[in-house]
């Protein structure tokens, strides 16, 4: 496996995860609301795995936020079992179990007769903390999502912009360190711009806390820049599919799942595809090495690429243009089109050189160098 | 986060106690002693120019006015705590998803009892085995004043952001914990205009008490009138007015304070 060159395969895939030890379990969970007919969720089987994010994603209706309530039985389910680490908790008091598992909503729903500190400190003062403990917490949930302790402890939400909101409605889910958090939309009323850094940000501590998330979403391009796997949902609460991004946008399970990924999925696909994991087109120094055929650059003192010396097959010298290592194949075409260049020289973060990414390559297969390590 | 100064202000609305109305607040809070204060002085001027005859000096001194003054403060207080300590459980009560049904009965129903005029209920009432007395009229006091303070104790509670419980709930706060923690505490600056309101009410209506022999400065605006004394009908009239106004001033302030602090 481990040589297995596949186009587009950013991350470990397995066709329909069997999931060793799953951090929450629905088992045949269905619900059917009192008065209607049809289910909300209907038969449900559904494995989230150990630190991983899962996005529910669907059409309205589709019932994705009624499963995600009944994760942590604010919606009971009509029949069915939920097991949380392995332990059947369909039947345990809600309100002990709620405490267990961190809850972030849209209308983040902070207390705004609070202050910052004691919004944050709810469940740890009905879990009982002692008073140290609770502001330790508080003061290193604050760093963690990027607010001053000293600045933001005692102010009220009201004080605090729509984006610093949401940080403090993630750090208060995280309050009592929960293996699992659940977030309803948290970053749906946010404006793009805002919303695009509460995401970087969100991957951030999600690197650091490596929790088990479970998030709704209606934007497709949310869930396929946070989601480890996604599960689309359709009407009638049934599951059309579940697996990893690629999987999602390449191989759709269905026409539902295809029509609902859209037309644009292929694009979609190249922000998924991180250019350290591509095999680049060799590229030297000019001089150094006999340029046969590969391009060839001239550097600075530094190392640094400066402008193209020599470029088989281009008979207008295009200016130098870099992109990071650490960015996608989709960073590498914005640029290519605001540049009007027909390649990108990608760059290690001391800015060397490391190869080159042309146009043509795209609509070829873009050769990988298989797993992420 | 980089938090920009221009971002901060899209802070959420803080509700019925907005910069706006907030202002105005201050400025009537500020106005109502000062005209309290003119008014007792021109009565205190007009008194000081007459000269009182006997049965104006029976009616028109400090031990009579302070002994009916008591009286009215009594009627009104107890008939208040009354009203808060029925009508605020009940206005809780009919605000549970379990009871929501019926709080549209039970407020026509308390509407209804606000509709009856007071003087009739007073005097209806002396005709009932309660009789004549003060706690007659305390309870033709809580009939008139009980209406204002449940509505407003249930759509205090009703306009609680529903976010707000939902997160509460979340995070594992029981039904309990969310309305003394969340609710009621959001809850409270509408619960306090409704105290307000059933304060002066009673203020107000206490002052027909005297008609079935609870006292109160009723008394004395009645004895006056019936004497053909004018001066001291005017004294007792003003001092209602002055009361009713530095109650509503007081309730008015409490308001003030609870709102500010629950922004």
């Amino acid at each position: 496996m481990s040589d297995d060159v596949r186009p587009t395969i950013a991350r470990p895939m397995i066709a329909r995860p069997t999931i060793a030890h799953p951090m929450i379990a629905l088992q045949g969970i269905t619900k059917t609301y009192p008065g209607q007919t049809r289910h909300a969720v209907a038969q449900l089987d559904f494995d989230v795995p150990d630190g991983n994010i899962v996005m529910l994603i669907g059409p309205s209706g589709c019932g994705k936020t009624t499963t995600l309530k009944m994760m942590n039985r604010l919606i009971e389910p009509t029949s069915g079992r939920i097991l949380l680490d392995g332990e059947d908790v369909t039947g345990v008091d809600g309100d002990q179990l709620r405490r267990r598992i961190g809850y972030v909503i849209q209308q983040v729903g902070l207390f705004p007769h609070f202050t910052i500190a004691d919004n944050i400190a709810v469940v740890p003062r009905i879990l009982g903390w002692d008073r140290k403990r609770i502001d330790t917490r508080v003061d290193e949930l604050l760093h963690l999502v990027g607010l001053e302790p000293r600045d933001f402890r005692d102010r009220h939400p009201r004080q605090l912009s729509g984006g610093q909101q949401q940080r403090v409605g993630v750090a208060r889910g995280l309050a009592a360190d929960p293996a699992v958090m659940l977030m309803d939309e948290p970053f749906g009323a946010i404006d793009p711009i805002t919303r695009d850094r509460l995401q970087d940000e969100f991957l951030e501590i999600q690197r650091q806390i490596a929790k088990t998330i479970c998030f709704v979403t209606h934007d497709l391009t949310e869930a396929v820049k946070l989601g480890d796997r996604i599960a689309v949902f359709g009407p009638g609460g049934v599951l059309q599919q579940y697996d990893t991004p690629e999987q999602i946008l390449t191989h759709p399970a269905n026409d539902f799942v295809a029509e609902f990924v859209g037309s644009g999925a292929a694009v979609r696909r190249l922000s998924l595809l991180e250019l350290s994991r591509l095999e680049l087109e060799q590229i030297s120094v000019d001089g150094v090495d006999s340029p046969n055929g590969h391009p060839t650059y001239r550097a600075d003192a530094a190392g640094r690429a400066v402008a193209w010396s020599h470029l088989p097959g281009v008979s207008e010298m295009p200016p130098l243009v870099t992109v990071p290592l650490s960015g996608t194949v989709y960073d590498a075409v914005d640029v290519m089109l605001d540049m009007r260049t027909p390649l990108v020289a990608v760059v290690d973060h001391e800015d060397r050189p490391q190869g080159a990414l042309r146009w043509d390559a795209l609509v070829r297969e873009l050769p990988t160098k298989g797993r992420r390590p | 986060m980089t938090a920009t100064v221009g971002e901060s202000k899209v802070a959420r609305p803080t509700g019925p106690g907005s910069t706006g109305s907030t202002r105005k607040a201050d400025r009537s809070l500020v106005a109502v002693p000062i005209i309290v204060v003119v008014g007792l002085g021109l009565v205190a001027l007009y008194l000081s120019t007459r000269t009182l005859d006997t049965i104006e000096r029976r009616t028109i001194n400090v031990e009579n006015i302070t002994a009916r003054l008591g009286e009215h403060l009594y009627l009104t207080a107890v008939s208040t705590a009354i009203v808060i300590a029925l009508a605020i459980p009940l206005g809780i009560v009919l605000s549970r998803p379990a009871l929501r049904r019926v709080q549209p009965g039970v407020l026509a129903l308390t509407g209804f009892l606000q509709a009856l005029p007071p003087f009739g209920v007073i005097i209806l009432l002396a005709f009932s085995p309660l009789g004549l007395g003060a706690t007659t009229a305390i309870v033709a006091l809580v009939v008139a004043s009980f209406l204002p303070v449940v509505t407003n104790t249930a759509v205090g509670l009703a306009q609680v952001d529903p976010a707000m419980v939902e997160a509460a709930r979340g995070m594992g706060m029981s039904s309990r914990q969310t309305l003394w923690r969340v609710e009621l505490p959001l809850a409270v600056p509408v619960m306090v205009a409704g105290i307000r309101v059933a304060l002066v009410l009673n203020v107000a209506t206490a002052t027909l008490a005297t008609y079935i022999g609870a006292g109160g400065l009723g008394n004395i605006i009645d004895g006056a009138l019936r004497l053909g004394r004018p001066t001291a009908t005017l004294v007792a009239a003003a001092l209602v007015a002055a009361l009713a106004l530095l109650i509503d001033w007081l309730a008015g302030v409490a308001e003030y304070l609870v709102r500010r602090r629950s922004g």
